[in-house]
């Protein structure tokens, strides 16, 4: 049953439930580095589901058709295919690992039978195609069944093959190979609405591609100054309008998101919208600066709003209006009190990520003791849910849950002093039209469903 | 003292990251080391201006002088990152009693989140207006009794705090003028911009005091540098012009008192390195050359400074801890 929209009130309204939907990867308590999720990303169709993970390896999940015997049912998702997209590299030249880790996966717009997405490490991105085979020729002329090859000269008569069907096999291949366009770690990666080019963005630039060309790139944001020791800001992220082919916006370390228009020139570095919200000095801490880096920035699915997360908090802006923000959400404010010893834990510096929902009005981000937070829009309501094992009985709803501040402690409420701070939600994504959810926790991947009561 | 204490930890847990940060698989992360060294800049200032007079050396003049007096880059002495050390040779120019400004409010331990702006502008309104000599005796007789005077006063733009609430960018980024802003020669941390953060906000939300500080802080040459203070807000061709304006009254003071700037990364690590000297070359892709990886900072790597700062901070327990543990 489709949402409307990903609708109902997706925050917690009075007949909206999220219930346990899936979880997948291994349950032990120890987990191995390489198989923490690191980005996480549906489709346009939302038919697939893609994560990557820091050992490289992409697995995509595909959502079953639903059963017309059960109609209540919805889609699950099951693996589809999985590869490896990156392998450690090391540069000689500076002497540098490279990390194979996932930074991100971006779907391309279904044309085909295949599928393509993009996926980057910190220096190279690859297209992959995503093909199903379910037949297979037979009766070569040249090569028996076996795949030897035949003797030409016993050939006698000719044949022509015929196609067989055969078990389903998925194959992912490597078309496309961008590299050597980044000096420094790739953080985004966004497909044009021209469906033909795409970005990439490291922390000082930003570089054009065509899909079809891997030996070139234009560079169109240089924010390198000419004297490194006069660096005073990075790029965080960047992304493509959904619509228009010419706009694309670019975040920074310093809390600043920057709306540029390729049309006005070919290097970007004069922004054409510059959204910024003045700086509460009340709130004035050692930390200020790190807790105002944008770590993420989205689009709305409409184009006419974009969303930013940093470290306490999301916020909803109107590209109209850049002075600042529409909306602020406080993702975990009991957290201010405690920035000395997160930035002794380097949690500090966790790079959340946001999303909308498909009718944008609901957006989504994640917290910590695997605790990710939905804020509905239109509503203004807000809910914190919990991905956890306790509470994966099939179809089992989902309960708030609620941190205490200080004083008494409420039954069921967990004090921010019990916070875990390794379990931290920093990917998830949502259903481009459904209630359907997917939360990265470490190494697990839950899937959560809407229902309306 | 408090502060103090905080502050110190804080830098030292922020030099482990950068420490650490050279052996991490994948490479430096340009980001996150720059955040490091703005919550480092931030600390030091706090941890410099925190008057605690029994943890720095006496000055030379034999004035257990606040830090952030001496921060004032005396006469001609270039502003360096964030504050020199406590009495280097030049300790004797505290009792130039140069314009110190800032000196005024300085001594109240710094506080995040005061009134600071009204409070400093009160304090050191006055001194913009006036020439150098005003300035001067102004500064000199508010330094005097800073103690008394601190008791009312919101801290000021010297003890780094103090500037941070000016507005919104300027309150963005640590101010390293007021303790000296620019180095001339050496390595700002940021971009003028971000180390003169009363440039950017100060004619909108709090002029008189924190642009005063900077010109100020110039020492002869600050009066002329005065003008320059107020800048149209966020304009970022003005920092250029400023830095600029330091680089000649740079003189010989430089590498005496000019403090290590750490917000280089490489800088950092360099200087820190070189007083540990078997820990630098040990790692071949380390700090020193990471071409792209990291900013660069060679020319305030100077054995000079190296020089003058060891003993200096290695006569300053909290310090030494701090750089023993490396």
């Amino acid at each position: 049953m489709a949402g409307a929209g990903g609708g109902g009130c997706p925050a917690g309204g009075n007949d909206f439930q999220w219930c346990f939907s899936q979880v997948k990867g291994a349950i032990d308590e120890d987990v191995a580095e390489a198989d923490i999720i690191s980005t996480v990303e549906f489709n346009y169709s939302g038919d697939l589901l893609a994560t990557g993970d820091k050992g490289g390896r992409v697995v995509i999940f595909q959502r079953e058709q639903e059963n017309k015997s059960r109609p209540h049912s919805r889609g699950e998702y099951n693996v589809y295919s999985t590869f490896q997209s990156h392998e450690p590299e090391f540069d000689y030249l500076k002497s540098l690992e490279i990390e194979e880790k996932i930074n991100k996966i971006r779907w391309l717009p279904q044309q085909n039978a295949a599928h393509f997405l993009l996926s980057t490490n910190d220096k190279t991105i690859k297209l992959w195609k995503i093909s199903e085979r379910d037949k297979r020729a037979e009766g070569y002329n040249l090569k028996d069944e076996d795949g030897r090859l035949r003797d030409p000269f016993r050939i006698t008569a000719l044949r022509v093959p015929i196609l067989k069907p055969m078990d389903l096999m998925v194959e992912a291949s490597p078309r496309r190979i961008f590299a050597n366009a980044h000096t420094y770690h790739i953080n985004s990666i966004s497909v044009n609405s021209d469906h033909e080019t795409y970005l990439s963005a490291d922390d000082l630039r930003i570089n054009l591609w065509h899909l079809e060309i891997t030996d070139r790139s234009f560079n169109i944001v240089d924010i390198k100054p000419a004297n490194m020791e006069e660096l005073t800001e990075v790029i965080t992220a960047a992304e493509f309008h959904p619509h228009q082919c010419n706009v694309f916006v670019y975040s920074s370390s310093k809390g600043t998101i920057r709306l540029c228009d390729m049309r006005s020139s070919a290097l970007c570095d004069r922004h054409s919208k510059f959204f910024e919200e003045p700086e509460d000095p009340s709130s004035r801490s050692f930390f200020s600066e790190i807790i105002s880096s944008i770590s993420d920035v989205k689009f709305s699915h409409s184009g006419r709003y974009m969303m930013s997360r940093d470290y306490l908090s999301v916020k909803v802006w109107d590209l109209n209006m850049e002075s600042r923000p529409l909306e602020t959400h406080q993702v975990h404010e009991y957290l201010r009190s405690k920035l000395c010893s997160l930035y002794e834990n380097d949690c500090i510096f966790d790079k959340f990520e946001c999303c909308w929902n498909g009718s944008d009005s609901a957006i989504m981000t994640g917290s910590y003791n695997n605790f990710f937070r939905m804020f509905d829009r239109d509503t203004r309501r807000d809910v914190t849910l919990e991905a956890s094992r306790e509470s994966s009985k099939p179809r089992a709803s989902l309960k708030p849950r609620k941190v205490c501040t200080g004083g008494k402690r409420k039954k069921d409420e967990i004090s921010v002093d019990s916070l875990d701070f390794n379990k931290k939600i920093l990917h998830t994504a949502w259903h481009p039209a459904d209630s359907v959810i997917a939360v990265a926790a470490t190494n697990n991947l839950y899937i959560f469903q809407g229902k309306i009561n | 003292m408090e502060f103090k204490l905080e502050a110190h930890r804080i830098v030292s847990i922020s030099l482990g990251k950068i420490y650490n940060s050279r052996v991490q698989r994948g490479g430096i992360k340009l980001h996150k080391n720059l955040l490091v060294s703005l919550v480092l800049r931030s600390a030091r200032q706090v941890y410099l201006s925190d008057p605690c007079p029994g943890l720095y050396l006496a000055g030379p003049a034999g004035i257990p002088a606040p830090p952030p007096q001496q921060l004032g880059e005396p006469a001609a002495g270039p502003p360096a990152g964030w504050g020199e050390p406590p009495p280097p040779a030049a300790g004797a120019s505290w009792a130039d009693t140069e314009p110190q400004p800032e000196g005024s409010a300085v001594s109240e331990a710094p506080r995040v989140g005061d009134a600071v702006p009204e409070a400093t502008v009160t304090g050191v309104g006055v001194v913009p207006q006036g020439g150098a000599a005003d300035a001067a005796k102004a500064a000199w007789s508010r330094v005097e009794g800073p103690r008394q005077a601190a008791a009312g006063e919101a801290e000021g733009p010297a003890g780094g705090w103090g500037v941070f609430p000016l507005g919104s960018r300027a309150s963005r980024r640590p101010c390293g003028c007021p303790l000296g802003g620019e180095d001339s020669s050496g390595t700002p941390a940021a971009t003028p911009r971000a180390a003169c953060c009363c440039a950017p906000r100060p004619a909108e939300d709090e002029p008189p005091a924190p642009p005063a500080v900077c010109p100020r802080k110039r020492g002869a040459a600050g009066v002329g540098g005065g003008p320059t203070s107020f800048p149209a807000p966020g304009s970022t061709p003005l920092k250029k012009p400023r830095r600029n304006l330091e680089q000649p009254p740079s003189g010989g003071e430089d590498d005496d008192t000019e403090e290590m700037d750490t917000g280089n990364v490489a800088n950092l690590i360099s200087i820190f390195g070189s007083s540990f000297s078997g820990l630098l070359r040990k790692s071949p892709g380390g700090g020193r050359e990471e071409e792209e990886g990291e900013k660069s900072g060679p020319e305030a790597a100077e054995p000079g400074q190296i020089c003058c700062d060891k003993p200096v901070l290695r006569d300053m327990n909290p310090w030494s801890t701090a750089i023993v543990a490396f």
